[in-house]
């Protein structure tokens, strides 16, 4: 070949070396691209059009969920006329309340009982809020005052079956409370157990950084002589144990010391575990024998006595430890994780023990009791597959959670009506344990990894999932509404482990974003 | 091109070696919490705060793994179309490929603790292969410099 020729050849596959390279070039980057803009979110959106819709082998009926065609479910009733708004589902019936109270959140700088100072929110200038305890079928009336959180701020009552206006979610239910703003809770709480509060706009930071609290309900005392024996008897003691961890540093009640109460000997002592961190927490006793009574704020059916048995209590959930203290007067060690409370004689020692190898196994804790419903043949079955893979979120390049294989905005919208018997099968898959929450409902554990529940009726409003477990989970929807689904590790919620529940022809007017700014997560 | 190929190339090798050095830092600043009584739970590894300081090192480790080194993989690729020399594109697929397999290994680990052990091994073949990438690049001024003959040379 002439010396030319060569150098055109030469030319013309440098050109199309630099054609190829430009070319795959333009696709990595093209691809990115796409994949990166199509993830953004718009600067306000409402979960009526998210993601898309499941209605688990259940007619369709008229629900308005229409994510997919693009019509605004917000704006538009179901064609039947029974569309109903968020804010009309309260059950306020007007009339005195039996317990009122303000909580004021405030951003400030703050030391919890540890003495530490804390750089976040307090409610009525403390941290942990108040600790609420009202009876049973109480009318209750909550006014919250936002002095200066910028964000807002909204409280949510974690495990409570309340009616839907009364949940707290900020674009969801409400809008976060501005500064300067305020918003009034009114509900009956008619079922006695542990539950706790704490902010649903932009919980993941909110909620650690101290606007939080316990609420107890306490069962009603019986009034005559005819009726049961009350459960609850004077002379016991009935202590809330609020495990939060500020700055770093694990409290019970604000207190990194042990947390001190007196109690005698043959006293029996209800303690009320709560667990408001993003992951699950062992509690375990030391110095006497004691009973698993309620977990999630619903007792336990005939519980037995344990002993050399760890509890597993899952973020957000509660664990009501019942203790009958030893005759010799001395004390026993409720070991909450890093932090403890000491029950016993002011004197009384409780040497620390470690953690026991073993852990109570609530799929066949206590006996059984028929619930009187027929979860084989539900109105609908829905799958809450929990997995990860690469993407982006809101623009965000990272290693997302997804549900059934999508991921945020595209997660399920569960759709039941009123009445249905609704079956949930939740699997992770995702390599990490996560707490999962269903807000407004308890769902009672069927089978775990196909094995069925052989004990006391298990009912969660907060349940742990490790990585490569499954869970078939019953409830009836008798609460209309839209309810968060998600995971109760905060931070894993902000990355979009968040579903829904909703009610045929329920609407919200809230937006997410929006002039209120509001984001729950 | 080929100065950057060059570049971004050491620049993964070292940041496998941060990512070393990050772990073991973090791992001995959580035994010496433990030794000095501090409990380690589920709850404190969900924890977003630092309950002792050299907890920054897993988070070093986890955003230099899932964020910079894939990015500056993905960069060293694009910029392999246009170093021409031979095996450029290969050895930056292959660097590529082995950080893929690392994160992959490295979330895996979370579930089956062996392949945490393949992750340390994967570390040092992508170190390795992020060098030897980098050294086998051919000098610059010189290939540019001496004509057509040694261009045609080096394309061949």
């Amino acid at each position: 070949m002439s010396r030319t020729g060569r150098r055109r050849l030469h030319l013309g596959r440098q050109r199309l070396r630099l054609a190829v390279a430009c070319g795959a070039t333009a696709l990595i980057v093209g691809l990115l691209g796409v994949f990166w803009y199509n993830s953004r979110l718009p600067a306000s959106y409402s979960v009526m059009d998210m993601g898309h819709a499941e209605y688990g082998g259940g007619p369709i009926g008229s629900m308005p969920h229409d994510g997919h065609d693009g019509h605004a479910g917000g704006e538009e009733p179901a064609a039947d006329g029974a569309a109903s708004a968020v804010p009309a589902l309260t059950a306020d019936q007007g009339g005195a309340p039996d317990v009122e109270m303000t909580l004021v959140a405030r951003a400030e700088r703050f030391q919890p009982p540890s003495g530490d100072w804390v750089d976040g929110y307090t409610l009525n200038g403390q941290s942990p809020g108040p600790v609420l305890r009202v009876t049973a079928g109480e009318l209750v009336q909550v006014r919250l005052e936002n002095e200066s959180v910028a964000e807002g701020v909204t409280l949510h009552w974690h495990g409570l079956e309340l009616p839907n206006a009364d949940d707290g979610v900020a674009g969801v239910t409400q809008d976060a409370v501005a500064i300067g703003a305020e918003h009034t809770y009114r509900f009956v709480a008619d079922q006695p157990g542990t539950f706790w509060y704490h902010s649903h706009q932009l919980s993941h930071e909110q909620v650690r950084r101290g606007v939080l609290g316990a609420l107890v309900v306490l069962p009603q005392q019986a009034t005559s002589p005819d009726a049961d024996p009350p459960d609850a008897d004077p002379a016991d003691a009935d202590v809330v144990a609020l495990v939060h961890r500020y700055g770093g540093k694990s409290t019970v009640n604000g207190h990194r010391d042990d947390l001190r109460i007196p109690a005698a000997p043959n006293q029996r002592v209800r303690v009320r575990v709560i667990n408001t961190e993003n992951g699950p927490m062992s509690a375990w006793v030391g110095g006497a024998s004691f009973r698993l009574v309620a977990v999630d704020g619903r007792d336990l059916h005939e519980p037995t006595l344990l002993e050399g048995t760890a509890v597993l209590v899952t973020a957000g959930g509660r664990a009501d430890l019942e203790v009958t203290m030893p005759t010799d007067g001395s004390g026993v060690r409720v070991q909450l994780g890093g932090s403890a409370v000491v029950l016993g004689p002011a004197s009384a020692e409780a040497a620390e023990v470690p953690r026991p190898a073993e852990t109570v196994d609530l799929l066949s804790y206590g006996t059984p009791a028929d619930l009187g419903i027929d979860w084989g043949t539900p109105d609908r079955r829905f799958d809450y597959d929990i997995g990860r893979r690469p993407g982006f979120l809101d623009g965000r390049p990272g290693m997302w959670w997804t549900i059934n294989g999508r991921l945020y905005p595209e997660v399920p919208a569960y759709m039941v009506a009123e009445g249905d018997i609704v079956v949930v099968h939740i699997a992770n898959h995702s390599g990490e344990v996560h707490p999962m929450h269903l807000h407004g409902h308890h769902a009672v554990v069927l089978r775990r990894d196909g094995e069925p529940a052989t004990g006391s009726p298990w009912w969660v409003d907060s349940l742990n999932v490790s990585d490569g477990e499954s869970y078939d989970l019953g409830f009836v929807a008798t609460n209309p509404g839209i309810w968060m689904y998600h995971c109760h590790n905060l931070p894993h919620a902000s990355e979009g482990l968040v579903a829904h529940l909703m009610y045929e022809g329920v609407t919200t007017p809230f937006v997410l974003g929006g002039p209120a700014g509001n984001e729950p997560e | 091109m080929r100065t950057v190929y060059k570049v971004l190339a050491y620049v993964v090798a070292a940041e496998v070696v941060i990512q070393a050095m990050a772990m073991v830092f973090a791992v001995a600043g959580l035994g010496k919490w433990v030794e000095d009584g501090g409990v380690l739970d589920q709850s404190v590894m969900e924890s977003e705060d630092s309950v002792f300081p050299e907890v920054v090192g897993f988070v070093i480790h986890g955003m230099n793994g899932m964020m910079v080194i894939p990015a500056v993989a993905l960069i060293l690729l694009v910029v392999s179309f246009f170093a021409k020399f031979p095996g450029a594109v290969k050895w930056a697929g292959l660097v590529l490929l082995l950080v893929a397999l690392q994160i992959t290994l490295g979330l895996l680990g979370h579930e089956i603790p062996a392949l945490g052990a393949l992750h340390g091994l994967n570390a040092l073949l992508l170190f390795s292969a992020a060098v030897y990438s980098a050294r086998r690049v051919p000098p610059t001024a010189g290939a540019a410099a001496t004509g057509s003959e040694a261009r045609i040379r080096a394309s061949a």
